[in-house]
């Protein structure tokens, strides 16, 4: 009997620790799929609350031309223009200007066509091309969209700045703008060029 | 001292004679232009004064349809063109109330009157076409709404330069006014 039950007693004994091993690690798993059901639940909110700054910051365009409007920039200067939390900012070398979101009275945006070659330059340059051949380099265009956007200053005051940026640029940061709680109002949209008099 | 001699009284005569006869030419040319004829007279009695100036927005009429970017690029420009003149110690922009307080001030306005847009291309390709021009009505007024001063005025854009140029026309034939009535 001592020797069957201490052939026996083995099998018991690692089955039972087996067991209690098993046991053991129960906890772990439930705990394990507890964290991962939380995990899974929150990622999607964690990931929008960073997507919105990320988002935010990203705005930022250059090459952008300021054609008028803004206090301390000559006209027509080019710069770098990003929608930061509070509005928008127009840098150019040194000078920067802000506008804030709240000033903002309305945005308006527009499609228009630039030539390829302009500029007093660009000018020179197609008046230089003998048998009229600057007319042929003026076909060469390409699209671009203007941002108008105009604010009030603390007085007052209204002011308004129009930007000219590469195609779908412009609607971009009207719509980011609008979604930050800047002021826009409905607007007709002016028919083809055509004379027009009351 | 050397007296006069009679033989030099003719000669004095004519110098006297011929100065009053310059004298009385200058009196004449000085008069104001009888009415009906134009002349430089009546600009003289528009001149104004005022130590400031409020650019106040004119919408246009219903039936007419400006870009707005064409409207807000001809207010910065004119509220730049204005700064310039200095013609004035502080140029107000439109819905400044701090302007409310300035005693005597004059308020300008712009009334779009008609707009063509044209096209850069169109310009630079053919020459003869595709121009920008847009038509205002210039008043100055008092605070009270009395007009003071009414023009017509048109800003274009002819052979080279993008569209807004005619903005750009505009302001420097308003700053042109300025300076001719203050």
């Amino acid at each position: 009997m001592k020797t069957r039950s201490a052939q026996m007693n083995p099998g018991v004994s690692s089955k039972q620790r087996e067991i209690v091993r098993r046991l053991a690690q129960l906890p772990g798993l439930l705990v394990l799929a507890v964290a991962v059901v939380f995990v899974a639940a929150a990622g999607p909110a964690f990931s929008r609350q960073l997507a919105t700054p990320q988002a935010s910051q990203s705005t930022l365009v250059q090459h952008v031309k300021c054609v008028i409007g803004l206090e301390n920039i000559k006209p027509n200067t080019k710069g770098t223009l990003s929608l930061l939390p509070t509005g928008l900012e127009f840098e150019a070398g040194k000078n920067k200007v802000d506008i804030s979101t709240a000033s903002i009275q309305d945005i308006f945006t527009g499609q228009e066509s630039r030539q390829d070659v302009s500029g007093p330059g660009g000018t020179l340059a197609k008046a230089a091309i003998p048998y009229g051949g600057g007319r042929i380099v003026s076909l060469f265009s390409h699209k671009v969209e203007v941002l108008t956007v105009e604010y009030v200053d603390p007085n007052g005051g209204f002011h308004g700045t129009v930007f000219v940026l590469s195609e779908g640029k412009a609607t971009m940061f009207k719509d980011q703008l609008v979604a930050q709680g800047a002021k826009v109002s409905t607007h007709v949209e002016p028919p083809q060029p055509k004379e027009q008099k009351p | 001292m050397k007296t006069l001699t009679r033989a030099a009284f003719p000669s004095i005569f004519s110098i006297a004679v011929s100065g009053a006869a310059v004298l009385m030419a200058a009196a004449l040319l000085a008069q104001p232009s009888p009415p009906g004829k134009p002349g430089p007279a009546p600009q003289q009695a528009q001149k104004l004064t005022a130590s400031a100036i409020q650019f106040e927005r004119s919408d246009p009429p219903e039936d007419l349809l400006v870009p707005e970017d064409f409207r807000v690029a001809a207010y910065e420009n004119v509220i730049l063109q204005l700064i310039k003149t200095k013609k004035f110690q502080h140029v107000y922009r439109s819905g400044d109330r701090t302007a409310a307080d300035v005693p005597d001030l004059v308020i300008l306005h712009l009334i779009p009157q008609a707009f063509k847009e044209g096209s850069q291309k169109q310009r630079e390709v053919t020459t003869i076409s595709g121009f920008t021009s847009i038509k205002v009505k210039l008043q100055f007024t008092s605070p009270d709404g009395k007009i003071l001063l009414e023009k017509d005025l048109q800003g274009k854009v002819r052979f080279y330069g993008e569209n807004l140029r005619a903005t750009s026309d505009l302001a420097k034939k308003v700053a042109a006014v300025v300076n001719d009535t203050f």
